[in-house]
This record gives C-alpha cells, sequence and structure tokens, in this order.
C-alpha cells in the first residue's frame, strides 16, 4: 500500500470542514489522511515539528485574509494548498507568489482538491481553471513569458475542456497538454519572492522533465527580488 | 457611444457656424472691397484685363477654400496650394500695377491675406504667420522694384499693420470660440455620462434586487427543505436543484461589474432562461474584456442561445481577453452536435464534439 499523505484544514467555517472531511473519506483508494483540523493557525504555528504534509488552507480566516502568512508556514515545512472562495485572479498570484503550491476555488473542491492535495505532497504542478484563470488574466510586470502552446493550453483548459479534448483541439497528445500546463504553472514558480516550496516545485518539474535548466535561467531575469536559485541552476551558468 | 456623438456633433456645429462667417468675411472683402477697389480704378491699369483676370484667379481660390474649409480642417498640401496660387496672382496684380500709384490702386493684397486666412485658420498658427509674412514681402519686394520712396514705405507699413492686424484678430477670434465650443461640449459631454452612469447604477440595483427576490422564491425553499430533511441531497435532483440555486447565488454575487449592454451581462440575460430548465449555467472572466461592438455582440450571443438550448444539465462560457479581441467559449453537455448560427461581423466560430460535450469558442478580434 502506498504511503499515506497527513493534510491538515485550517478553515473556519465548520460546515467546510466537513465538506473537505468527506471528499478526502471518499477517496477510493485513501491516499489522503487528515490529522488536524483546525479554526486559525496558532495550532500549526505552535507545533516544533510539521504536523501534516500538505496544509488545506482558507484564504479567509476570521473575516482576515491571511496570504501573508503562506511564507511562514512553507517556511516551516508545509507544503500549502490554497482553498478559498476568494477567485480574484490577484489574490491567486499573491497566493501563489507566497509559496502555495495550488490553489482551488470552492467550487471546484469536489473535483480538485484530493488531487491538488495529492500533487502537492509530490512537489507536482496542478492547475485548477480557476488558477488557469489568474494566470491568463495576469498582467504584472514579473509574470513569466508563456509560450504560444502553453497559453493556448491553458486557455482552452479554463473554458471547461477535459485535457483529452484540448488534446484533440490542439492535435497532440493528452500528455503533452499536461506537460504544458505543468510548464506554465513551474515558471511561475521560477519568478517572484523566493520560497522554499517553490524551489521544491522546480527541482520537481526539471526531474520531471516539464522544464529544463536552462528555462530557469532565462525566467530568473524576470524575478523581482533577485532570487537566490544558485543550488538549481546547471553547473557554470 | 450614444454619449460622445451628440455633443461631438455640438462642437462641430458651432465651428461650422465660425468657418461660415469667415467665408462670408472674406468673400464680401473680394467682391466688394477689392472688386470695388479694381473698378473704381480701371482706367489706371495698363492692362484692366490682366487684373480681372488675377481676381478671377483669386476668386476661383476663394471658392475652393471655402469648399475645403467647410468639409473639414484643409491638409496642409491643399490648404498651401490654395495659399500659394493666391500669392501669386496677388504678386503678379501688383507688379502690374503702375509704379508710382501701387499703394492707391492695388486691390490685390488685402485679399490676398483674407483668402489664405480662409484655408490656414484651423491649421497651425505659424503657418498663418509665415503666409502673412511671405505676403507682406511679396509686396515690399514689387515696391522695391518699382523704387520705392519713404512716404511709400509709411504707407505700405500703415496698410501692412491694418490688414495684418485684422486678419491676425479674426483668426485668434475663431479660434477662441472654437476653444469655447469645445468646452462646452466636454461639459455636457461629462453631465451626460454622469446621468448615464446614474441611470446605469439604478438598472443594476433594480436588476440585482428583482434576483434577490427570486433568489427568495426558489433558493429560500430549497434551503429550507434540506434543513427540515424533506429534501434529500443523495438525490440527483435535489443536487440538480441545488447547482442551478448555486449558479444564481454566484452569478448574484458576481453582479458588481456588469454593466448594460456589455456582452457579459447579455450573456447573463441568456443564461436565464436556461437556467429556468434546470440548467446549471457558470460564466466566467478572465482578464481585461474589450467592448465588443453590438452586430458582434449579436452574433456571440445567439451562438450562447442556441446552445445553451440544447444544454442538458450544466454548460460553462467563459469570456477571455486575448491579443487585439475577446475570446468566448462554451462547454455544455449538449449529447449531439448543434448546428450554430452564422459568424459574421468580425466574429469568428469553432466547434468540436467530444463524446457528449460540445466545445464551441467565438472570437472576436478589433482587427
Amino acid at each position: 500500500m502506498e504511503q499515506q499523505v497527513t493534510v491538515a484544514i485550517i478553515e473556519d467555517h465548520p460546515v467546510v470542514t466537513e465538506g473537505v472531511t468527506s471528499w478526502i473519506r471518499s477517496d477510493p483508494r485513501q491516499r489522503v489522511r487528515l490529522v488536524h483540523t483546525a479554526r486559525d493557525l496558532t495550532g500549526l504555528r505552535s507545533a516544533a515539528q510539521p504536523s501534516a504534509d500538505v496544509v488545506i488552507l482558507d484564504l479567509e480566516l476570521g473575516g482576515e485574509l491571511v496570504t501573508t502568512e503562506i511564507p511562514k508556514l512553507v517556511a516551516a515545512g508545509y507544503r500549502v494548498v490554497a482553498f478559498s472562495g476568494h477567485s480574484d485572479p490577484s489574490i491567486v498570484i499573491e497566493t501563489l507568489d507566497n509559496g502555495a503550491h495550488g490553489y482551488v476555488s470552492k467550487e471546484e473542491g469536489r473535483d480538485h482538491l484530493v488531487e491538488a492535495v495529492l500533487a502537492a505532497a509530490a512537489d507536482r504542478p496542478y492547475v485548477t481553471r480557476s488558477q488557469a484563470r489568474a494566470m491568463l488574466a495576469d498582467q504584472q510586470p514579473t509574470r513569466p513569458v508563456l509560450s504560444q502552446q502553453e497559453q493556448q493550453a491553458l486557455l482552452l483548459w479554463f473554458q471547461g475542456m477535459s485535457k483529452a479534448s484540448v488534446g484533440r483541439r490542439m492535435s497532440i497528445s493528452e500528455n503533452t497538454v499536461r506537460q504544458y500546463i505543468s510548464r506554465a504553472r513551474a515558471k511561475y514558480a521560477a519568478t517572484g519572492r523566493t520560497a522554499a516550496s517553490k524551489d521544491a516545485l522546480l527541482a520537481r518539474a526539471i526531474e520531471d522533465g516539464v522544464l529544463k535548466p536552462g528555462e530557469i535561467v532565462q525566467y530568473k531575469s524576470f524575478a523581482s527580488g533577485a532570487a537566490d536559485r544558485s543550488g538549481l541552476g546547471p553547473p557554470g551558468r | 457611444m450614444t454619449a460622445v456623438q451628440p455633443t461631438a456633433m455640438m462642437s462641430g456645429r458651432y465651428q461650422r457656424a465660425f468657418t461660415i462667417a469667415v467665408i462670408f468675411l472674406v468673400g464680401s472683402w473680394h467682391l466688394v472691397g477689392a472688386g470695388g477697389q479694381l473698378l473704381h480704378n480701371r482706367l489706371d491699369y495698363s492692362s484692366f484685363g490682366f487684373q480681372g483676370a488675377m481676381w478671377l484667379v483669386i476668386a476661383l481660390a476663394i471658392t475652393a477654400g471655402s469648399v475645403l474649409a467647410l468639409r473639414e480642417t484643409p491638409s496642409w498640401r491643399s490648404a498651401w496650394a490654395v495659399a500659394v496660387i493666391t500669392l501669386a496672382a496677388s504678386t503678379a496684380a501688383a507688379a502690374a500695377s503702375p509704379a508710382s500709384q501701387m499703394l492707391a490702386v492695388n486691390w490685390a493684397w488685402g485679399t490676398a491675406g483674407w483668402a489664405g486666412l480662409l484655408v490656414l485658420l484651423r491649421r497651425r498658427f505659424i503657418e498663418l504667420a509665415w503666409f502673412l509674412t511671405a505676403e507682406a514681402a511679396a509686396t515690399l519686394s514689387v515696391q522695391m522694384w518699382d523704387g520705392l520712396h519713404r512716404t511709400d514705405l509709411a504707407g505700405f507699413l500703415a496698410v501692412l499693420a491694418w490688414s495684418t492686424g485684422a486678419q491676425v484678430a479674426v483668426a485668434a477670434g475663431v479660434r477662441a470660440l472654437d476653444a469655447a465650443a469645445d468646452q462646452a461640449a466636454a461639459a455636457v459631454r461629462s453631465e451626460h455620462a454622469a446621468r448615464e452612469r446614474a441611470a446605469t447604477a439604478e438598472i443594476i440595483q433594480a436588476a440585482r434586487h428583482a434576483r434577490w427576490l427570486a433568489l427568495q422564491e426558489t433558493a429560500a425553499p430549497l434551503v429550507a427543505e434540506l434543513a427540515a430533511g424533506t429534501a434529500d441531497p443523495g438525490d440527483a435532483q435535489v443536487r440538480v436543484r441545488c447547482a442551478v440555486q448555486a449558479a444564481r447565488l454566484r452569478r448574484l454575487l458576481a453582479e458588481g461589474d456588469e454593466v448594460p449592454g456589455s456582452l457579459v451581462h447579455e450573456l447573463y440575460a441568456s443564461a436565464d432562461v436556461a437556467e429556468r430548465r434546470g440548467v446549471a449555467v457558470e460564466i466566467e472572466t478572465a482578464g481585461l474584456l474589450p467592448q465588443v461592438p453590438r452586430p458582434a455582440r449579436r452574433v456571440i450571443t445567439d451562438a450562447a442561445i442556441a446552445i445553451l438550448t440544447d444544454a442538458r444539465t450544466h454548460a460553462r462560457i467563459t469570456l477571455a481577453a486575448v491579443a487585439a479581441g475577446i475570446a468566448v467559449s462554451f462547454v455544455a453537455d449538449t449529447g449531439a452536435g448543434i448546428q450554430l448560427p452564422a459568424a459574421g461581423e468580425g466574429v469568428t466560430i469553432q466547434q468540436q464534439q467530444d463524446g457528449g460535450m460540445f466545445w464551441a469558442e467565438a472570437r472576436w478580434s478589433s482587427r
């Protein structure tokens, strides 16, 4: 049996926590195990060791946006999947920039939350439609340059097609569609502020052949905070 | 769209009136002032026929200039063509005047300035200044050629000051009036825009209220049934009802940025009908959407209606800003392929059927 991924839910509405719990339980292969639920972040903050692999974080706790708490969680060794009703593209991009692995809107929870948690635990990109939307709408000067194919795959995915249909539309395989979308996501991990989770995502993307090391160096110039990724670049570049 | 036209027309109408006034002034001067002087001194010219021909040339130039000025601000090519012809004719007329009586019998020189003013009126001020300077220089040259006397020079300067002063004053006056007309138009425009904004806000408010009331009739009973346990979430029918109500709630929440007449608003209206049939419709936008002209919007909403009519349980509509335009897409479980209405008006439509899922994209480009 495969190793279960442990997860914590930070959510201030009990009814949502209940719903998320039921999605986790209804996974036929029981790949995720819930170890902690809380209405705020105090429990996670006081723990000496990370108590879960992944934190499902509601972006609004007690009426306040907590996107700025994400870097602290990431630094403490958690992988964060944001689960929110805030689908405003600028909030989604900020969430990713702060080091969250993925963003799942509350409408997408049933279909995507468990998969997003599993992808985060493996440091693999997982792009929901709402996240694709935010990436398409992104107008920040620091945004990465996406190729036409990557943009088209993102657009068709956002529009609601299945990845197989996107592949048929673009005359490429479903696997290549995943590659394009993952590469677009990985490029985002190479921009903006530094975070351990973004480095891990990039390293995994290179390992999986989604992105070539040289492509990261290219995007490093877009990073606003002169991110230090010396451990990742190929030697001599 | 509607806010700009009337005010632009209004300031345009004023400017046209000023142009007509200047044409009347220039025409009268040439006919009565210059023509009168020409006839009065007809015996003094060495060739009255030549002077008359030059008068006719300038009259024709003024006519052409009037037509140009009434159409729009003349291009520099046509404006200067008229100006140069006038200048040449007036200089020729001055050169053919008897040397000692230049100041008394030269009818042409004021009239040339006025004709130049007519075509250069709304071009850069410096062009008019150049023209008037050239005209003064040409007339002075003719006089010097004839042998300039001190008294002639004094007379020349007096006439120059009078005619140039009057021409510059008229040009400046028209400019001031143009600016005033523009300001008035801008004031009307901003007032109109404010009124339109207020009306829009009212319409949005009313639509939101109506939708909220409708939700009270549909969503509230469903929630009550769920709470009472009379509706079972395990029942597919109940789940469809929940999905439809959720879509409506989402729309109510997303309504803040809509304006009547926009494509999003019209698509929402198209979705309403499908929702009443129990189809869950979601509408999402990505990026800053451009304004789409009405005929193109109609093509897109026609496609939307065709697809939504055939959708069985759910449909997703997205609007995304793409290079120089917008991509509006539809994904719905229509079962079979759909005969979409014709594309056109700058809109291209593509479609694909995958099993029971139908995808179509209408793309409008401003290019």
